[in-house]
Formats: structure tokens, C-alpha cells, sequence
């Protein structure tokens, strides 16, 4: 077992590490916590490489490229049965998330350097930071769900505590609760499949070397067999349990609602590190577990249920919120809804194709995803703390590095051909969603799915960046102003003009943009070099007939939703920020809406929340007069009873106290006038004391 | 068995004596010197002596039996002298700031011969030599007692503490020539032997009895404790402390040896409402008279020496519990709690040592506001009252804890539950009186604010006494078990 192996918990221990020595710095050492945040997360990255070559190392050789180390944490009972062992795994799709998040990761930290430069709290932030990274990598090499939970609800505490990170503005403290309630419900999901899955399994190690993991054959057999009260096997149970906590994380149907608020949340980075890590967390929880979600019983061909509730989901979700996204103006909420709607396209991918297609779209998706979200970090920052995209506008001119590689990410995500990577991953996505035996209703929609996503983010480029800036003059300061809370003002006589990023800022888009091309093509169908690492068979023969003619469908699908943001937003852009949406005078009812995201957030106050308002009113109810009454009742009993108490100790036990006491003490003068200092008398007492204690001695033991 | 043999047996005990030889020279020399710093320089040697005698100790043979009995070695003897040699050693260094007298060999000398006495004491298995070693031990302290010759009241405590020491010798020799009567031998181990199955006779009832007067007046107990008060207020500090302490330790040791081994088949029972006459309900009764008595006795007490006085025979009937427990616990505990008990008497010697030659007497008055002008002995004194008031975490706590545990294991069916819970209701009383002399220290103002100028020595001395009883209270283990292992090493 190589070096790597044995010590992969550095990776997340560093960045926890800096996390802990920067919450002990003080306040003002800002290049200390930054610099110290920084130089674990590359040196995580650089672990994260030793560990990728490691696993390239011996996929090239061709032997089982999985390695485990396990360690007991504690022993709860003798034997091998009472130990509660975690463990960390080096495999394809941890050294993939790992050298995907290190890498991102570390390029969000120096971008947060210059984005968070101005903020009174940086050394907080960054602690939050790095204890963010720590989690996510911990959920990574975990090769026990219970190490996975562990980092998993870290992650959820971090989010939490960035999300309301100005924890002074209400819509971010309220987003940062929301957010964390949300994906508690989920965890709950979660928690009580992995108790399942122990008491079924006696362990919570995904793998061993003996073979006694929860995801090997052994455990796999034993839990299909069973079956639940409703006729479902016990895996798929289980499995459709995590899976819902991955769906709190991910933000999938129906617990989506909290993803879009943490981006109305007030930093555009820890928006863009939930964005590109943590609800990829999900989609990675639900590949760790695929063989619990795949495993059917022997004999049978048919597609597993959990997988179909995934795929389903999955779907729905794709081109739910690809359609809500079209009716948004906030830059980062867009952005926010086109993620919620491409971990969809994952989901779907894990249903339909498996871990590699799915983890494929994941990587790909990391990289341009986090350059759109940095890319919009960077307009926000360049339009003094604007958001709504009405009020942008032609801001290409003033900002053209973000501007290119913004139209990168775009097109990447857009999945324009052959070029960009978004391109090559949807398409397996859609492929496999193609081929899939149960029905072909998953595949239309993520078909419908893709028209939207290239029609909303052509919207949103064009309205940002083309035409000419609509913010300026007649700018509403009140917004920007509670926005910019805790930074420096800007100087006003440039408080009109949007400015170029700084450097720290533009480089780390310049990279991503870079990996958003380049990515795609470590997974095209000539080439699946991706898939086949990942450990997948994979049959792509080179361009099929199949497979070129799905890509035609695709790109058509493509240039569509491209051609139809142009027509309507390019052609004759607005010019001022009030204009009604050129979709809203089409169609003022489907507009509307979208714009209200379905009303789902509605729904929720009017059904969940309102049933738990109402429910807490009536414990309020019945604590106030029905548990409070019993506890005034006893209280009142337990004072009657005091007050007895009080008068017996005063008149009687008191006094007799006292009189005791006096006693005491008048025996003391009584013991002490015995000594009389006279020496006779001393000896008489020898003499008395010796004649008294014989004649007991020898009375008493005649007597006994 | 040579002569140059029994002379590496003996040869801690040679070691005593020879120092205490070289103290009275040398003292001679230095005789135009000051008088505190004649004392610095005997205590110094005697110091040294005690040292070595406990280095040897180590060295010894960890078993060895001269003459049937007259010069036993075992591990739990060694661990008792060595516990001596230490109060001793802190006995002599707490008196170098003394100025009672002009004869500092002799007061020296006297000092190592009464701890040669006691290591001899508890070296003796044999009757003849155990009433040896105690006359050499208490003639000796009858003269520390007296040595302050510029005062009355200690000539007064001297020859009343002598005189009550001999008529109780003269008891203890004469219940002991009958025990040699009964079984005719004067080994612990052959009289028990020769007394086993013949029963409890008059006769060996007032031989049981007249021996335990003489101890029961060594270790202060009542009825026999009425020498204790005077002389603890009359004899110079230094003396009360070593009479307070290693005397204590020797005695209670051997007193516990004669009886469970030499009377180990005429222990009776002490359980309530169905005692069997023997020792132990003998024991038990002075016990319990010991702590009422003694208890009581202090809260009245103006004097802070005669309030430790008293005090100590309250102490005495605690620890008679351990003997009256009749069990190798019994015996740890007892030796546990008189050895913390001699550490913390010496220290609050010492510190009435200081408060008396610094303000000129021991009455509560005097030690009124001492917080505020010395406040390191303060805070000694503080640890060691609060000590033997058994308050945790300090060393009187677990003592007490300890022995009262294994009374409560010792008779049958918690025969000797009723003395453990007179016990504890008098440990209740005596934290009172504690408390009144720390309510002086702390709370009381001050007749002058001026500082106490406390010599550098008797600092250190006090602060490590004061950090051993708080260290031995959080740690009691290390001395329990090793005073365990001992005893199950020498078989008893």
C-alpha cells in the first residue's frame, strides 16, 4: 500500500487545519488566514495529484484501482463486530472529485482574495472557507458513510454559517436558515438509511479488503433479497433514502427551494463554492452508493426502482428549473436555477448511463459552472454590487476578459458543439437517456431541457453584456448600498462606470475558461478515456451512426435555444431597466409564472410551513396551559410542601438545633474543666479508667 | 548471627546515634555562636543523619528477624522508619528558628534518640524490647518537653507528662509481665500461639487492658490523654510537634502489631448490641470516647496548641478505627492517616512556631489578620487545618475516607458501622474549630499590619508540607498502594 494511501486524511485535515489556526488568529491578520487557506488547499491539490497518479499508476497496469485503509475510530463491544471503523478509499471517482474540488477550490480562494478584499470579517471568511474545503474533501475520501455524514453535515454547517455570512442583512440570515433546514430534511432521509443499512449490514464501510463492505456483493446480495413491508427490496429502501438526502444537498425537486436564496445570500463566492462543489456533493453521495442503487436480484434484467426515482427526478428537475430560469433577473439566481438544473441532467445521468456518464457532466460542469459564477462575481463586483441584469447592460467594453471567458462558460454550458466541454457531457447524458429501456419521456425532457438552458443563458449574456449600460444614471442606490455593506466605498466619481476585475480576480477566470474547452475532450465517444477510468464498460465505438445523428439532434436543439435568446433579446435590445421582458409582453401569463418559480416557495408557506405554524401554535397551546398547568400544579405543591418544610425547620428542628448546639458546646466547657491541671487527679483516671473498662470486659463476656 | 551483621541491621538506628554523638561535639564548638544559628547547624547535621540512616534503610535487606523477634526488618517496618526519619528530618529543620535554650546538642541529640527509640519500636516484635524502645522514646521526649527551662509551664507539662508516662509504664509493664505469664514466652508470635483456644480469663483480661493504658497513653487517647493538653501548651513548638507526629506514627504501629499479632485470638467483637469482649470493643469504646471527648473538648479552647491538643485525641480516636477494623486495610489506613496526619501536625507546628516567636504567643488573638502579614504560612496553615478537618481534595480527607471504609468492612455485618457514624458526626463538629482559628487568620483584623518576617528555611519547609498534603490528597494511591504491598510483603 503506497504512502498515499495510507495518509489520503491529509487532504482534508490541511485545509481544517488552516481553518483552526485562522479562527485562532485575531481579526486584522488577513494575509495570514488568506495565505495559510490558500497554501492547504494547494497543498491538498498536490496530495490530490500523488493520489490521481497513484490510481493512473495502476490503471494503467490494469489491476484493481481500488485501495482502502481503515482504521478504528472506537470500540464499542468485543470482536470485530463492536468496532466502529472508518476509513478513507482511493479510487477513479475520489481522485477525480478530489483533484476537480482541490483545483476549483484553490482557484475560488485567490478569486475570494480579491473579491472579499474589502470586508471587515476576511480572516472569518476564509476560516469558514477552509473548514468548507475540509468537509467536501472529507465527503470525498470517506470510505465509510458514516465519515461521509460526518464531513457531509460539516459541509452543511459551513454552508450555513457562508451563506449568512453578513449575517446582519435579513435575507441572507434567512436564506442561511432556510438553507440549512432545507437540506436537513434530507439529511434526516439520509441518517435513517444509513442506520438501516447498519443494522442490516453491521457496517457502514462502503469497501474492504475482505470483502465484508456495505457496497460489496456479500452485503448487496443480502439486501436485495429482503424485502420491506411494501413488497420494495431493502436496498432500494435504503437507496431512495440517501438519495433523498442527496437531493436536500443537491437541490433537486422538491427540496430545491433553498438553493436559489443562498444566491440572493450575500457573497457571490461561497454562492459559487455551494454552486460548484457542494451540491456536486449529491450527485458524488449517489455514485458512492451506485452499487446500492443498481444492485438487482440475480436473474432479473429489469432497471432497478431507485434508479428510476433518480432518473425521474433527475429529469423533472432539468427542465424545472432550465424553465425557471428563464424568468429571472438576478445574475446569480439564474445561475443559481441553471445549476439546480444541470444537477438534474446528473442525476438523470447516474439513472440512466451510470457513474462515469454522470460524473462526467459533474467535472465539466465544476469547472465552467464555477467560471460563470466567477465570471458574474466579477460583473457584480464591476457594477459596484448590481445584481439585476436589466441594470447591466454593453458591459462588454468595460470588462472584456470577463466578458470572453464569460461567453466561454456560457457556451459551454449552453452545450455548443464540438468545441466546448458542456457539449460532450450533456450529449453522453442524453445519449444514455436515449438508450434507456423504461421510457424515452426522460431523454424529451432533457432535450426541452437543453433549448431552455441555451435560450435563458443567451438572455442573460445579451442583456448584460450587449447593448449599452443601463445602470449609470439613473442608478438606485438603495440597493447597491445595502449590497456593498462592510466594503469600502467605492470612489464616487467612478461609481458610474463599470471597471475591470483585478487580476487576482481575472486570472483565475482566464484558467477555468481554459478547462471549460479543453475538459470535454478527455470523454468524447472516439476517445472515452474518462469513462473507461472511471471503471465503466463503456461501448462508444467512435462516432456511430447513433451517436452522430443524436449529436446533429443536439446541436440543432442548441443553435435553436441560441437563435431564439438572439431573436428576442439581441435583435433590438432594451434600453431601459423598467422595460417589461420581451417574453413577459408575449406571454404575460407563462412569464408569470416562471417568474414566480411555480410558486413552489408559495406552496411550501401555505402547506409545510403553515402546518408548522399551525402545529407550533398548538404545542404552544397546549404548553401553555396544559404542561404549564401541570408544572404550576406541581410547583404550587412543591411550595405548599416548602413552606411546611419551613415552619418544621424553624420551630422545631431549628431549635433543637440550637439547643444542641448550645449543648455541644457546654459539654466542650464540661470535657475541658475536667482538666484540671492537677496531676492526682490524672492518675486517678488511669486507676478508674483501667478498673472500669475490666470489669466490662469480663461482665460483658461472662454476659455474651 | 555476628555481631558485625546485626550491626548492618541495625545500622540506620547506629547511624541516629552516632550523628547525634557528632551534634553534641560539635555543638560544643560553636558554643559562642548565636543561638538560631546553632540550631540552623544541628538541625542541618541531625538533618543529614536522618538522610543517611533513610538512604540505608533502602539498602537494607528487605527481610530479616534477629533473635527471634527483637530487631525485625520487613518492608512495612522500613516504610515506617523511613516515615519517621522524614518527620524527623522536618521536625529539626522547622526548629532552627528556635531560641528556647542554650543547650542545642543536647536538645538535638535528644531529639535523634527519641527517633532511634521509635525506629526500634517499630523494628520489635518482642515484648521485652518493645517496652525498651518505648521508655527510650518517651524519656527522651519527657526531656524535650522540659527544655525550655526559661518557662514554667513547660518544667509544669514536662513533669506531668512524666509522671503520667510512668505510672503508665508502670501498667503497660506489669499487663505485659502477665501476658509473658500467660503464655510464657515474649514473642508476639508465640504468645498469640500459646493464648490461641485457652480463652479470655480475668487475669488475661487485665493484662490486655493494663496494656493497652500504656498505649492508649502513648497515642493520647481517653481516658489516658490528660497529659496531652498540658504538655502540647507547654512544651517548646518543635517537641509538641515531634510528640504530635512520629511518636504517633511508632506508636500507633506498634500498638496495632501487638495487638492483632500477639492478642490474634482474644480480638472479641466491638458490633453493636452484641459485642464479644476482647480488644476490639476495648478499642472501639476509646475510640469513641476519644473522638466525643476530644471534639468537644477543642471548640472551647482559646489556645491554638491546646486546640490542637485536643484535636489530636480526636485524631487518635479516628485512627484507633483502623485498629479496631482488625484487617490489612485496618492497618494501611492507619498507617496512611497517621503518617498524613504527623506531616500536617508538624506543619501546623511549625507555623505556631513562627506566629509565637514572631507575636508572641499561640492564642487566637495572635493569630488574628495573619493573612494579611504572612500570607504564604497563612495559606499553609489554611491547607493543613482544612486537612485535618478532612476536607477534599486534601490528604485528612482520603485519610479518613480510607479509614472509615475499612472500619465499615472490618466487624461482621457493619458491626462497626455505629463508631463510623459517631465518627463522622464528630468530624462535623470538629470543622468548626478549625474554622474559628481560620476565621481569625482570614477574617479577623490585624493588631498591626506590619509584615511577619518568616525565615527563607521555614518557608520552603511549610509550602512543601503544605504541597505534599494536597498532593497525597489527589494522588493517595501511590502511598496506599505501596503501604499495601508492604504489608502483604511482610505477611501480617
Amino acid at each position: 500500500m503506497s504512502w498515499i494511501v495510507k495518509n489520503l486524511w491529509l487532504i482534508p485535515a490541511l485545509p481544517v487545519l488552516a481553518a483552526g489556526l485562522s479562527a485562532l488568529a485575531p481579526q486584522r491578520c488577513r494575509k495570514f488566514s488568506a495565505g495559510l487557506a490558500i497554501g492547504s488547499m494547494i497543498g491538498a491539490f498536490l496530495l490530490s495529484l500523488c493520489a490521481f497518479a497513484n490510481v493512473l499508476g495502476h490503471h494503467g497496469h490494469g489491476e484493481e484501482a481500488r485501495q482502502v485503509f481503515n482504521v478504528t475510530w472506537f470500540q464499542f463491544a468485543e470482536g470485530s463486530a463492536g468496532a466502529l471503523q472508518l476509513g478513507w478509499i482511493v479510487d477513479p471517482l475520489t481522485t477525480v472529485m478530489l483533484v476537480m474540488v482541490t483545483f476549483v477550490g484553490t482557484l475560488i480562494f485567490i478569486y475570494s482574495v480579491g473579491y472579499m478584499a474589502h470586508d471587515q470579517n476576511f480572516t472569518r471568511f476564509f476560516t469558514f472557507l477552509a473548514l468548507f474545503a475540509g468537509g467536501m474533501l472529507g465527503v470525498v475520501i470517506a470510505n465509510s458513510l458514516l465519515l461521509l455524514f460526518i464531513s457531509w453535515e460539516i459541509v452543511g454547517l459551513t454552508s450555513y454559517l457562508l451563506i449568512g455570512f453578513w449575517y446582519h442583512k435579513p435575507t441572507a440570515a434567512a436564506a442561511a436558515k432556510k438553507a440549512f433546514i432545507t437540506t436537513r430534511i434530507g439529511d434526516v432521509a439520509f441518517l435513517l438509511g444509513m442506520v438501516w443499512l447498519y443494522s442490516q449490514t453491521g457496517t457502514l464501510l462502503f469497501y474492504t479488503e475482505e470483502g465484508t463492505g456495505c457496497m460489496q456483493q456479500a452485503a448487496l446480495t443480502k439486501l436485495v433479497a429482503q424485502t420491506t413491508g411494501v413488497g420494495m427490496a431493502v436496498s432500494t429502501a435504503i437507496g431512495l433514502l440517501i438519495f433523498f438526502g442527496a437531493v436536500g444537498k443537491s437541490g433537486q425537486v422538491p427540496l430545491h427551494v433553498w438553493l436559489p436564496d443562498a444566491m440572493e445570500g450575500p457573497t457571490p463566492v461561497s454562492a459559487l463554492i455551494h454552486a460548484a462543489t457542494m451540491v456536486a456533493a449529491g450527485v458524488f453521495l449517489v455514485a458512492r452508493v451506485y452499487p446500492l442503487m443498481s444492485v438487482v436480484p440475480e436473474g432479473s434484467t429489469a432497471t432497478p426502482v431507485a434508479l428510476q426515482v433518480v432518473t425521474w427526478i433527475g429529469a423533472i428537475t432539468a427542465i424545472f428549473a432550465a424553465s425557471i430560469a428563464v424568468a429571472q433577473n438576478d445574475i446569480k439566481r439564474i445561475l443559481a436555477y441553471s445549476t439546480v438544473s444541470q444537477l438534474g441532467y446528473m442525476m438523470m445521468g447516474l439513472g440512466v448511463g451510470g457513474v462515469a456518464v454522470a460524473m462526467f457532466h459533474l467535472i465539466t460542469h465544476a469547472f465552467f459552472k464555477a467560471l460563470l459564477f466567477m465570471g458574474a462575481g466579477s460583473v457584480i463586483h464591476g457594477c459596484h454590487e448590481e445584481q439585476d441584469i436589466r441594470r447591466m447592460g454593453g458591459v462588454k467594453k468595460y470588462m472584456p476578459i470577463t466578458f470572453i471567458t464569460y461567453a466561454i462558460g456560457m457556451l459551454a454550458l449552453a452545450g455548443f458543439p464540438v468545441l466546448f466541454s458542456g457539449f460532450w457531457s450533456k450529449d453522453e447524458i442524453l445519449h444514455a437517456a436515449h438508450g434507456w429501456p423504461v421510457s424515452h419521456v426522460p431523454f424529451y425532457l432533457g432535450i426541452a431541457g437543453a433549448l431552455l438552458t441555451a435560450f435563458y443563458m443567451t438572455r442573460q449574456v445579451v442583456l448584460v453584456f450587449f447593448g449599452s449600460y443601463r445602470g449609470g444614471h439613473d442608478h438606485n442606490h438603495s440597493r447597491s448600498v445595502s449590497k456593498s455593506h462592510g466594503k469600502k466605498a467605492e470612489s464616487s466619481h467612478s461609481a458610474s462606470e463599470p471597471h475591470e476585475s483585478p487580476l487576482v480576480m481575472t486570472a483565475p477566470l482566464m484558467i477555468l475558461a481554459a478547462f471549460a474547452i479543453l475538459l470535454g475532450f478527455i470523454g468524447t465517444p472516439t476517445w472515452p478515456w474518462f469513462q473507461t477510468f472511471l471503471g465503466t464498460h463503456h461501448e462508444g465505438g467512435g462516432f456511430t451512426k447513433d451517436v452522430v445523428s443524436l449529436m446533429i439532434i443536439s446541436s440543432a436543439i442548441v443553435f435553436a435555444g441560441l437563435g431564439l435568446g438572439w431573436w428576442f433579446y439581441g435583435r433590438k435590445p432594451i434600453a431601459k431597466a423598467d422595460q417589461p421582458d420581451v417574453l413577459e409582453t408575449l406571454r404575460p401569463d407563462i412569464y408569470k409564472v416562471l417568474e414566480n418559480k411555480y410558486w413552489i416557495d408559495e406552496l411550501y408557506e401555505k402547506s409545510v410551513i403553515a402546518f408548522n405554524a399551525w402545529f407550533a401554535k398548538v404545542c404552544d397551546f397546549l404548553d401553555t396551559w396544559i404542561w404549564s398547568g401541570l408544572v404550576h400544579l406541581v410547583s404550587y405543591v412543591v411550595i405548599g410542601f416548602s413552606w411546611v418544610n419551613r415552619v418544621i425547620d424553624e420551630y422545631v428542628v431549628n431549635l433543637g438545633f440550637d439547643q444542641g448546639c448550645k449543648r455541644i458546646s457546654l459539654g466542650g466547657g464540661f470535657f475541658s474543666r475536667l482538666q484540671d491541671g492537677r496531676i492526682q487527679g490524672y492518675l486517678r483516671a488511669i486507676g478508674i479508667a483501667l478498673v472500669l473498662l475490666v470489669i466490662w470486659l469480663i461482665w460483658g463476656g461472662s454476659g455474651s | 548471627m555476628s555481631y558485625l551483621e546485626l550491626l548492618k541491621l541495625a545500622l540506620p538506628e547506629t547511624i541516629l546515634v552516632a550523628t547525634a554523638f557528632f551534634i553534641l561535639v560539635a555543638d560544643r564548638s560553636t558554643g559562642g555562636l548565636d543561638r538560631r544559628l546553632r540550631f540552623r547547624i544541628g538541625g542541618l547535621i541531625a538533618s543529614v543523619g536522618c538522610a543517611l540512616a533513610a538512604g540505608w534503610i533502602a539498602v537494607t535487606p528487605a527481610h530479616a528477624n534477629v533473635m527471634n523477634g527483637l530487631l525485625v526488618i520487613d518492608p512495612l517496618t522500613r516504610l515506617v522508619k523511613a516515615g519517621i526519619l522524614i518527620l524527623t528530618i522536618l521536625t529539626v529543620l522547622l526548629s532552627s528558628d528556635s531560641d528556647f535554650t542554650e543547650h542545642v546538642g543536647e536538645y538535638m541529640a535528644l531529639i535523634l534518640f527519641a527517633a532511634v527509640g521509635m525506629m526500634f519500636l517499630v523494628s520489635a516484635e518482642d515484648i521485652l524490647m518493645i517496652f525498651v524502645s518505648l521508655e527510650l522514646t518517651s524519656l527522651s521526649l519527657y526531656i524535650l518537653t522540659a527544655f525550655n527551662k526559661r518557662n514554667i509551664k513547660s518544667a509544669e507539662a514536662a513533669l506531668k507528662y512524666f509522671l503520667f508516662g510512668g505510672m503508665a509504664a508502670a501498667f503497660t509493664l506489669f499487663g505485659l509481665s502477665l501476658v509473658y505469664g500467660l503464655s510464657g514466652s515474649t514473642n508476639l508470635h508465640q504468645i498469640a500461639a500459646a493464648l490461641a483456644g485457652k480463652g479470655l480469663d480475668p487475669l488475661l483480661v487485665v493484662a490486655v487492658v493494663m496494656t493497652i493504658v500504656g498505649f492508649g497513653f502513648k497515642v493520647a487517647a481517653v481516658p489516658f490523654h490528660l497529659w496531652a493538653p498540658d504538655a502540647y501548651e507547654g512544651a517548646p513548638a518543635p517537641s509538641a510537634a515531634f510528640i504530635a507526629s512520629g511518636s504517633k506514627v511508632a506508636s500507633f504501629f506498634i500498638f496495632a502489631k501487638l495487638l492483632m499479632i500477639g492478642f490474634a485470638g482474644v480480638e472479641g467483637s466491638g458490633a453493636w448490641r452484641s459485642f464479644v469482649s476482647g480488644w476490639i470493643p476495648t478499642v472501639a469504646v476509646i475510640a469513641g470516647a476519644s473522638m466525643i471527648l476530644g471534639n468537644l473538648a477543642a471548640i472551647v479552647q482559646g489556645s491554638v496548641r491546646r486546640l490542637l491538643a485536643y484535636s489530636a485525641i480526636a485524631h487518635a480516636g479516628y485512627a484507633l478505627l483502623g485498629i479496631a477494623a482488625n484487617n490489612e486495610d485496618g492497618v494501611a489506613s492507619l498507617l496512611y492517616y497517621v503518617l498524613t496526619y504527623g506531616l500536617t501536625t508538624v506543619g501546623a507546628f511549625g507555623v505556631i512556631a513562627v506566629v509565637e516567636n514572631r507575636t508572641g504567643g499561640d492564642t487566637m488573638s495572635h493569630f488574628a489578620g495573619l493573612s494579611r502579614r504572612a500570607p504564604l504560612i497563612s495559606f499553609c496553615m489554611f491547607v493543613f487545618l482544612l486537612s485535618l478537618a478532612g476536607i477534599p481534595p486534601l490528604a485528612g480527607f482520603f485519610g479518613k475516607f480510607y479509614l472509615f471504609a475499612a472500619a465499615v468492612k472490618g466487624g461482621e455485618n457493619l458491626g462497626l458501622l455505629w463508631l463510623v457514624i459517631l465518627a463522622i458526626a464528630t468530624s462535623a463538629v470538629s470543622l468548626y474549630y478549625y474554622l474559628k482559628v481560620l476565621k481569625q487568620i482570614y477574617v479577623a483584623a490585624p493588631e498591626t499590619n506590619e509584615p511577619v518576617q518568616v525565615p527563607i528555611l521555614q518557608q520552603i519547609v511549610l509550602g512543601l508540607i503544605a504541597a505534599a498534603v494536597v498532593i497525597l490528597g489527589c494522588v493517595p494511591a501511590v502511598v496506599v498502594d505501596a503501604l499495601k504491598t508492604a504489608i502483604q510483603a511482610a505477611g501480617h
